[in-house]
């Protein structure tokens, strides 16, 4: 059969454009983030930079070294933003795949039925469609990977120095990562022809008599199946998105949608036309006739409908559950730390000295904590010391944040609960850990840690308190101040916490300091100012992750849109001839296909708004768990902005064609064929 | 109108018939209630002959047609091919049946556009696979005139001609059965006349069966016997008639 598949595929060159497009895009956006990992595995760090530690092992696995780098000077943040676009990409190709390869064999039922008259069997047909899936597939990947081998080296340029990988990247041996993109390529392109070759080979012989192309209405029950397993993954995942779940909720947040945007894909055919004659009454009341068409080429062709409507349901639930749950967790962030700052005043550190602690010299923090403290109302400053050490377990090592506090002020200045032991023991060579890392590490009290400090000495901390978690503002190891002080001679802190003496008002305070620390670089803000720049902070961070995430992404699916519409469109070229011939004016037409094209994609985002507004809230539920007062921010903006592109996508990409057709199909000219 | 119902005098003793149709009927269910296409047709198709199939519109011709080649499941009744029943088969057992024994000729030419006049008529032979030589193609392109002609794309051609390319086809597999719906409906005459006259010469020299559905008098002259249905039942059937014969036959059972 791959003799008729060539030939075929060369015939519907126009139905297989936009399954190459998607999957070169697909493609090369994955060997982008392949030969980009390449490159950050490649990536040697200079010596001197990482720290030897030894691990432990346990159940057999033998004790061994690694090497853990310090100061975050290697690429490893990039890694992980690289594997998930890889991820996005792959889940986004498939889908796309999926529905552009069950277009094209929902579009050629009648030659696929003429097929099986003159004796082709289920399976040749099965193997047909299968092997124009194979055509597209190596074309596409092949163009796929040698853009990306192209495009490596600017992504690398733009990558190094940046916040993800301060280091020089240089592009590594291009053969395997291409070779796994090309791969991972032509397998996504299989596995999204599965499903269509599967139907191609249902279609019987005599529909190629059937000069109506009306689909079935009904969908298999494999199908249903498959979909409502779907669907009870996403509500499983969903009711994972509980207050205990942490740091897992943002990636939570991420996959959820993921399975109910194939849950509903899968379902579609039954589910949109219900949804579109809910949104087509009004359309119906407004419009004389134009609506009326629309609604009815919407209901009565539901699995064309579910494929237009498919890639923009999938990019307007994924990037909206990603856009408003990051925002929401920005909110409870900015709650905890609200919550966690009892200081009125706080003073941030000059802020070049800051960037580089290891280069200040003569201990500039001791004369900065004396002007603090010699500033009239002042009654006491919390200042702690800043250090990283690296925390080891018996298969693991990880470099964390610490700090050592001064015991008779921090408690003051910041909420420090603990929630099991007693922080007041917090003497020698102990520790106090957040709730956070005590859960997913079953740390208890009395344990003890073993870590290595950045100068290459080893310890055991004890743990004498397990504490409320609070991000932002607290480290989640806290140490004796003089334990930090030994390890980290010259650490300095980022700010102080400072509590005015009683009856001074935070103002006077605020006044005074303003004065005493002039030209020190110091700067003593209220702390409800400098709780609104660290949020701001945590939101300019999530925005740069969202651009680098759901960009390509968001560029693929824009592809995808186009892709599906054009298609249905150019499909419908007879059909407007006719409805030409019966007296409908081109201007009728338009109007229709606005219509159609508007409610596939308003029932679309209805679906992506259901899901982004279910996960939103049980990530919102889940975050504020114990907070008061958490802000409420909807980054409108973005989420409308998405909806927005959605449809003039949509719109456009229907019209488009349908002014090209309309052009090209006078009515005379439509009479003499 | 000439005979009415008796059908065994078309059977030759000793010699199994080609196509048997035993007791088909075939009911269509919708929401609006049943549509009773055919209700009991029974009728020997022997073995080299050329049979029209004439009725008014909705009299079940086509379906009769799409029963008969297995494209469709009767309600009840049995079709048997060559001796071979069609209830029961498999949708694979049905297609093999089907590319080996039938061959199918339709109002629209049902050709694959993106293949050349020799890939479309060596599609059957590929199918089964075996690998099609090339002067058995290039014999029947000249049997039905085409020969000069392989290299071309159905869009290249006239309607008669694609028509012919569709015979083509149909004769390369050596079928035992012919089933053609309206071949000529889409044809002027004298393209109709060529077509009608390959079909003629697959009975007459190759001992081929030939079912054609039509509602032409002149294309059912061409065939030695017409049976003219109505309402889902054989209405009768007239044998060696001219095309006035046929047409006021037609014009009784329409009134």
């Amino acid at each position: 059969m791959f003799f008729l598949s060539r030939q075929t595929v060369r015939r519907h060159r126009s139905l297989y454009a936009g399954s190459f497009v998607a999957l070169a895009v697909g493609v090369f956006l994955l060997g982008l983030a392949a030969t980009a990992t390449a490159a950050t595995i490649a990536y040697d760090a200079p010596p001197g930079s990482s720290i030897p530690v030894s691990l432990p092992g346990y159940d057999g696995e033998p004790a061994r070294t690694v090497d853990v780098p310090l100061s975050g000077e290697d690429a490893s943040g990039l890694q992980v933003v690289l594997s998930m676009v890889g991820v996005i990409s792959g889940f986004i190709t498939i889908f796309v795949i999926a529905s552009t390869f069950a277009f094209a064999v929902a579009a050629r039922r009648r030659e696929i039925g003429l097929l099986r008259l003159i004796g082709a069997t289920p399976g040749q047909i099965r193997r047909m469609v299968l092997g124009e899936a194979l055509v597209v597939a190596f074309a596409a990947s092949a163009t796929g990977t040698v853009l990306a081998q192209l495009a490596t080296p600017l992504l690398l340029a733009k990558a190094s120095y940046t916040e993800l990988a301060p280091v020089k990247l240089e592009p590594a041996s291009p053969w395997l990562p291409l070779a796994i993109a090309m791969g991972a390529g032509m397998v996504v392109a299989m596995l999204g022809a599965r499903s269509a070759a599967r139907r191609a080979g249902k279609v019987g012989a005599v529909d190629a008599l059937r000069e109506a192309a009306l689909e079935p209405p009904r969908i298999g029950p494999v199908r249903i199946g498959f979909g409502v397993l779907f669907l009870a993954g996403g509500i499983v995942l969903l009711s994972l998105i509980r207050p205990s779940s942490g740091e897992a909720a943002a990636p939570l947040a991420m996959f959820t949608p993921m399975l109910l945007v194939i849950a509903l894909t899968l379902l579609a055919p039954l589910v949109v036309p219900w949804i579109g004659r809910l949104w087509a009454i009004p359309l119906v009341a407004w419009t004389r006739v134009s609506g009326r068409l629309a609604r009815s080429n919407v209901v009565a062709a539901p699995r064309r409908s579910a494929s237009l409507a498919a890639p923009i349901l999938g990019i307007s639930a994924i990037a909206g559950s990603m856009v408003l749950s990051l925002s929401f967790v920005a909110d409870a962030a900015a709650a905890t730390i609200r919550d966690s700052v009892l200081a009125p005043i706080v003073v941030t550190a000059p802020a070049e000295e800051s960037a580089s602690p290891a280069a200040g010299s003569g201990r500039p923090d001791r004369e900065l904590r004396e002007r603090i403290l010699q500033t009239p109302g002042v009654a006491a400053v919390d200042g702690s010391i800043p250090l990283r050490l690296i925390r080891t377990d018996s298969d693991s090592a990880e470099l964390e944040d610490a700090e050592g506090i001064d015991l008779t002020v921090a408690p003051k200045a910041r909420r420090m609960t603990a929630v099991e032991g007693d922080l007041s023991k917090l003497a020698g060579k102990t520790v106090a850990i957040g709730k956070e890392m005590a859960g997913f590490e079953q740390y208890e009290v009395g344990d003890e840690i073993p870590v290595t400090y950045t100068d290459r000495s080893t310890d055991r901390l004890k743990i004498v308190a397990i504490l409320a978690d609070a991000f932002g503002v607290n480290a989640s190891l806290i140490i004796p101040e003089d334990l930090a002080r030994a390890h980290a001679p010259n650490a300095q802190p980022a700010q102080w916490f400072v509590l005015p003496a009683d009856g001074v008002s935070p103002d006077s305070v605020v006044a005074g300091l303003d004065q005493n620390l002039a030209g020190s670089g110091a700067d003593a803000v209220p702390a409800a100012v400098w709780e609104a720049a660290q949020d701001e902070g945590v939101r300019q961070g999530n925005q740069l992750g969202l651009i680098l995430l759901l960009g390509p992404a968001a560029l693929y699916s824009a592809i995808a849109i186009v892709n599906t519409l054009l298609m249905g469109s150019l499909q419908r070229g007879h059909e407007f001839v006719t409805s030409r011939l019966l007296g409908a004016t081109p201007a009728q037409i338009r109007r229709m296909v606005l219509w159609e094209s508007t409610l596939v994609g308003v029932v679309a985002l209805s679906l992506g708004t259901a899901i982004t507004v279910t996960v939103g809230i049980l990530i919102r539920h889940a975050m504020t768990d114990g907070l008061a007062d958490v802000a409420v921010t909807v980054p409108w903006g973005p989420l409308l902005g998405i909806a927005g592109t959605c449809l003039v996508l949509a719109v456009g990409a229907a019209l488009a064609p349908t002014a090209v057709i309309l052009r090209h199909s006078h009515p005379s000219a439509a009479a003499a064929e | 109108m000439t005979t009415t119902a008796p059908i065994h005098p078309n059977v030759h003793v000793g010699e199994p018939p080609a196509l048997l149709l035993d007791g088909i009927t075939k009911t269509y269910r919708s929401k609006a209630g049943a549509v009773d296409a055919l209700r009991g047709v029974t009728y020997h198709f022997h073995r080299g002959s050329f049979t029209a199939v004439m009725g008014p519109s909705g009299s079940g011709k086509s379906t009769l047609l799409q029963c008969a080649a297995g494209l469709d499941k009767p309600t009840t009744g049995t079709v048997l091919l060559g001796g071979t029943g069609l209830h029961g088969l498999s949708e694979v057992a049905l297609t093999k049946l089907r590319r080996e024994q039938m061959g199918f000729v339709f109002q629209a030419y049902n050709l694959l556009p993106s293949l050349t006049v020799y890939d479309n008529v060596a599609l059957p032979l590929r199918l089964t696979g075996k690998r099609p030589r090339r002067d058995e193609v290039h014999q029947v392109l000249d049997q039905v005139g085409l020969g000069g002609m392989a290299r071309r794309r159905p869009a290249e051609l006239s309607g008669g001609q694609q028509q012919r390319v569709a015979i083509a086809r149909a004769l390369i597999t050596r079928p035992a059965v012919f089933f053609a719906d309206e071949p000529t409906g889409a044809l002027d005459s004298t393209a109709s006349r060529q077509i009608l006259s390959l079909l003629r010469e697959a009975t007459d020299r190759a001992g081929q069966t030939v079912v054609m559905v039509t509602h032409d008098p002149v294309a059912a002259a061409y065939a030695e016997r017409v049976l003219f249905l109505s309402d889902g039942l054989v209405a009768g059937s007239l044998d060696r008639g001219t095309p006035q014969q046929i047409a006021a036959a037609m014009s009784d059972l329409e009134r």
